[in-house]
């Protein structure tokens, strides 16, 4: 794993990290005797709803960037499965698409052993009898080979009450989005889909299913053994508990860091710059000034105060020599490609914007250009089958917002940036046939 | 004309309308109006389910066209339908409206006009009602449109004898002519989609050619 898991002293003393491996046994991967020695056996609860209470006292959210309460998706497909009578499906998602992420392929690579006790606990808590692990698999390190070692593992010792099986998901930004997600576990391309039916009520195979990010899994594994009050020790009042950071400073190496809710953003940054901004949320999240970032903390009370979301915990800070907006239109144009070319608004304006953002970020400015982004903006707005327009332009329009000096100076036919390297992870294959989506 | 009806005042003799027809005309008149904006809206939707744009709008235009005039043609088709139950020359019972073959009067034809208001009024519901529908639901019970229109067409030409002659029968043909184009255009155009993975990229390089290219945008700059 490139990733280097980041923790201190202060960390151990509130319990932290909870999913990844203690410090002293940093980057050691949790073997299942290393699990069941740290966190004891798998707590079946044995009956029905017990464990979805015990969720919704903790407070638990989805960690893949949407912040949904996972208690309620879990009494939904519960609630579905009495009402149509139908067995769910329980899938846990770890396609993290997000270029920039890289939180949870390490979790798996780390303790993978307690992404699959909440795989368990949730097909339990909502009496599935399929059980999925979406991801991609071959992405490094060969996580694939690493996690069919510890599913054979598990159900060699009985643990398993539902077999897992593994799904591999394409390389496409989309493919994590939970209809594109069902709809490649369906055989058809990682496209989303329009909703209703909503998938808690008719998603794999008609069944209610239920979809939770990996890391959503791993918090729940531990509140089933722990309780809620002990995942409320850290956190605040509203967004309690911990999560998994992506932090990129200045040497752009991806770090992962456990850390509480609410904390002070700096402490993930570090020092800033006075002309510095950082990305919160990756790359359907916002840039935010230094100024800015110095007033914030890491929950979303605090964010939404600079139009910003914790998302699935991405913070990267942008080195003095690169350019704000040669950075962002090379995003926005990555963006555009993954535009699953279904819905008009997305497959019209993303294309436009991106170009529109090339030419600002080459000092090719024309009459208008800045008009039309916003125009272009506001006409998708909360259109299509998905939020990838939406996401896209909340970006776009965070860039020109912090980066507005540098846009002026782009105006001017200049640029601030000393170096032309790119910073910003972006991946170079593009789908252009229609098996690149499956 | 003027010597047979020669008693009457002046102005009777002009218009024809009087209190005891003026439900009757009022009933023609939104009816022949209705299969317009009828034919409007499904030229319209064509187009939008071929993504065309309308010649100096922005795209969104054609869609937000087609849904208002949908919602302005089922006022027309209401009117229509109201005056010519409220008409007391024919009787027409309310339910005809809706239930096919419930009038006496011209059974058939105001049969086809309640099928083609039903089946105008579910594409309007379940446009309404979209967010809460499938789109597979959405979309089924919308391609009913092609059969609405034809059954509207052939109730306003055969349900009165008034259409059958004259300008009112050019303006019924018309319709027809354009709607036929409409459709083997929409037949022929099906056949060049390109397919959904090789979109994004083409549109992608019409946008990027668009800034070296010397566009009109770029000639208004330099002036």
């Amino acid at each position: 794993m490139t990733a280097v898991t980041d923790s201190t002293e202060s960390d151990a003393a509130v319990g932290l990290p909870r999913l990844l491996p203690p410090p002293q046994e940093k980057r050691a991967r949790q073997g299942l005797e290393q699990h069941l020695a740290r966190h004891g056996r798998l707590p079946y609860r044995d009956r029905a709803g017990t464990l979805i209470r015990d969720i919704e006292s903790a407070g638990l959210t989805g960690r893949g960037g949407g912040a949904f309460p996972v208690h309620r998706k879990l009494q939904a497909v519960s609630d579905a499965a009495d009402r149509y009578r139908r067995t769910p499906a329980v899938i846990a998602n770890g396609a993290e698409s997000e270029p920039a992420s890289d939180k949870d392929a390490t979790l798996l690579w780390l303790s993978p052993h307690l992404v699959l006790d909440g795989l368990q606990l949730a097909a339990e808590a909502v009496g599935a009898d399929t059980a999925i692990l979406y991801t991609h698999a071959n992405r490094k390190n060969d996580v694939g080979a690493r996690l069919r070692e510890a599913i054979a593992q598990r159900q060699e010792r009985g643990i398993d009450r539902v077999p897992v099986q593994l799904a591999e998901a394409p390389a496409r930004f989309l493919a994590g989005q939970e209809t594109a997600l069902l709809s490649h576990l369906s055989g058809r391309a990682a496209v989303p889909t329009f909703m209703p039916p909503r998938i808690t009520e008719r998603g794999l195979g008609n069944a209610p299913t239920l979809v939770q990010n990996v890391e959503t899994l791993a918090h729940l594994a531990l509140i089933a053994r722990r309780g809620p009050r002990w995942f409320r020790a850290v956190g605040t009042e509203q967004e309690p508990g911990s999560m998994l950071a992506t932090v990129r400073r200045l040497d752009g190496q991806p770090k992962i860091s456990e850390v509480p809710l609410g904390i002070p953003l700096l402490t993930l940054t570090g020092e800033l710059r006075q002309d510095g901004a950082v990305l919160i949320g990756g790359y359907h999240g916002t840039w935010v000034t230094a100024g800015q970032a110095q007033q914030l903390t890491m929950d979303n009370a605090s964010l939404a105060k600079a139009q910003a979301k914790v998302g699935a915990g991405i913070v990267i800070t942008l080195p003095s020599d690169r350019c704000g907006i040669v950075e962002t239109a090379r995003v926005v144009r990555y963006l555009a490609l993954e535009s699953a070319g279904q819905c008009g608004p997305c497959l019209n304006a993303l294309p436009r914007i991106a170009a529109a953002l090339a030419e600002i970020a080459g000092g090719r400015f024309r009459k208008g250009t800045l008009e039309d982004v916003d125009r272009w903006s506001d006409q998708v707005a909360g259109r299509g089958a998905c939020h990838h327009p939406d996401g896209t332009t909340r970006f776009v329009a965070s860039a020109l917002r912090t980066f507005a000096a540098e846009v002026a100076l782009h105006k001017a036919g200049r640029c601030s940036a000393a170096s032309k390297k790119p910073f910003l992870p972006v991946p170079q294959a593009t789908a252009r046939a229609e098996t690149d989506w499956i | 004309m003027n010597q047979l009806l020669g008693k009457g005042s002046h102005t009777e003799i002009v218009s024809g309308i009087n209190s005891s027809t003026v439900m009757w005309y009022a009933s023609r008149a939104t009816g022949v109006v209705a299969l317009l904006l009828l034919t409007a809206v499904l030229l319209l939707g064509i187009g939008v389910a071929r993504d065309k744009r309308l010649p100096g709008l922005p795209r969104f235009a054609a869609s937000g066209l087609h849904r208002n005039v949908s919602l302005l043609a089922t006022a027309f088709v209401a009117v229509h339908v109201v005056t010519a139950v409220a008409d007391g020359f024919v009787k027409i019972p309310i339910t005809a409206a809706v239930v096919p073959l419930a009038s006496s009067y011209e059974r058939f034809w105001l049969g086809a006009g309640a099928v083609s208001f039903d089946l105008m009024l579910a594409a309007v519901i379940t446009s309404l009602l979209r967010r809460h529908l499938s789109r597979k639901t959405w979309r089924g019970v919308h391609l009913t449109a092609y059969l609405c229109w034809p059954v509207a067409w052939f109730h306003s030409v055969f349900a009165s004898k008034d259409i059958q002659h004259g300008p009112l029968l050019a303006v019924g043909i018309a319709c027809a002519l354009a709607v036929l184009a409409a459709a083997m255009w929409r037949v022929a155009e099906a056949g060049k989609d390109v397919p959904r993975a090789e979109r994004v990229a083409l549109l992608m390089a019409a946008a990027h050619s668009r800034i070296h290219s010397k566009g009109s945008r770029e000639r208004t700059f330099a002036q």
